[in-house]
């Protein structure tokens, strides 16, 4: 027996592959290939979906 | 004085407070509990009442004495990045950080107390019933017995986890869910079971508080739409005005759970009531401030960079 939760469960969204954009421990933030800060390409970070509610860590699951 | 922002490298929500923060002349340190020990060190001594010391990470060195302010982002598992994980090092890691860290005068958004009640689903809904809010009828129950009738007596109920989404692999959701009428309610006795009076809503409403500023934003609901978070409608995230009767129960539960943040999620049925649903302490901001323009990372940023009383 499962619990009736379970029941309602789905495989999530898999965690896109975030290849246009690392982390620059200079600046503490993440930055493009060209060295600007990802977060001033706001179309990239809507695209890639990594501010939205269901793009918790595996630490975090309240969004 | 220094904010310290726990989070991981990849959590660019930060990223967008952090651009604010250096925009602001704000000194900071990023660091990663995860990290902790390994790229991520600490040392600190107690002496004559009190514990002195600092942390450090990416060449970067903060007293303990010059934090200004803390902000518990997404911090990664403490030494879940170490050469020997175990769960013993990262009780070990964890609690020489976060103990050395709650010995300081800094701001806290959240404390880590406040921050860990305001997680619990149940003593959410009562929060908020005292706060003002109107609150779905929910229960939380292992009796199958009880789960049928409180479904027989609102006849739409959803599901929804009480704790959030299940750890392990393969990774799995559970979207709040409208349960089917003639459901078999047998398998409750397996594991705790929340339940709640379906809001046939025309929108969703995600209201987030950054100490005293409140950012909200209306999304339009499809007709039979359960969760806002799941299903592309098309729709997008506009700001909306916030009802100064609605802005005095977010300022009586923020002061009721002792949070400085808070993300609330309501749904607004056909006469335009907000109905609470949750509020999280950690919820996501940033897919807000990009479809809406809402300046909330900064709102961030500002707290953290205030100078002022620990909280």
């Amino acid at each position: 027996m499962k619990p009736f939760a379970w029941n309602y469960a789905r495989p999530a969204e898999l965690a896109p592959v975030i290849d246009q954009y690392s982390y620059d421990s200079t600046l503490q933030l993440n930055v493009l290939p060209d060295g600007r800060p990802a977060v001033s390409d706001r179309t990239l970070l809507a695209a890639v979906g990594t501010t939205t509610s269901t793009a918790g860590s595996a630490t975090h699951f309240d969004d | 004085m220094t904010v310290l922002i726990l989070t991981c490298e990849q959590d660019v929500t930060a990223d967008m407070v952090v651009a604010q923060l250096h925009r602001r002349g704000v000194p900071l340190v990023r660091f990663d509990p995860a990290d902790l020990p390994g790229e991520g060190a600490l040392s600190a001594e107690y002496v004559r009442g009190e514990f002195r010391g600092y942390l450090s990470t990416g060449g970067r060195v903060v007293s303990m004495d010059g934090l200004r302010s803390i902000w518990v982002r997404r911090p990664g598992e403490p030494a879940a990045h170490a050469a020997e994980p175990s769960e013993w090092l990262t009780a070990e890691s964890g609690q020489a950080l976060y103990g050395v860290l709650e010995c300081t005068g800094a701001r806290w958004m959240n404390e880590r107390d406040a921050a860990a009640k305001a997680r619990l689903k149940p003593w959410q809904l009562r929060l908020a019933h005292h706060s003002g809010f109107p609150v779905p009828a929910t229960v939380v129950t292992t009796y199958p017995r009880v789960a049928r009738q409180f479904a027989e007596q609102y006849r739409h109920v959803v599901v929804k986890a009480v704790s959030g989404k299940p750890p392990g692999e393969p990774p799995m959701a559970l979207p709040t869910t409208l349960v089917p009428p003639d459901t078999d309610f047998s398998d409750v006795a397996a594991g705790p079971t929340l339940l709640q009076r379906y809001i046939a809503k025309r929108a969703d409403i995600r209201l987030t508080a950054v100490g005293d500023r409140l950012f909200a934003a209306r999304k339009p609901a499809e007709p039979g739409q359960v969760d806002g978070r799941y299903g592309d409608t098309g729709h997008t995230w506009e700001p909306v005005e916030v009802q100064p009767r609605v802005e005095r129960s977010v300022a009586l539960y923020r002061k009721l759970a002792g949070l400085a943040y808070g993300a609330f999620d309501f749904a607004e049925d056909s006469e335009g009531t907000w109905w609470f649903l949750e509020c999280n302490q950690g919820g996501q901001f940033g897919f807000i401030e990009l479809e809406t323009g809402q300046p909330i990372a900064d709102a961030v940023a500002e707290w953290l960079g205030a100078p002022g009383e620990c909280a």
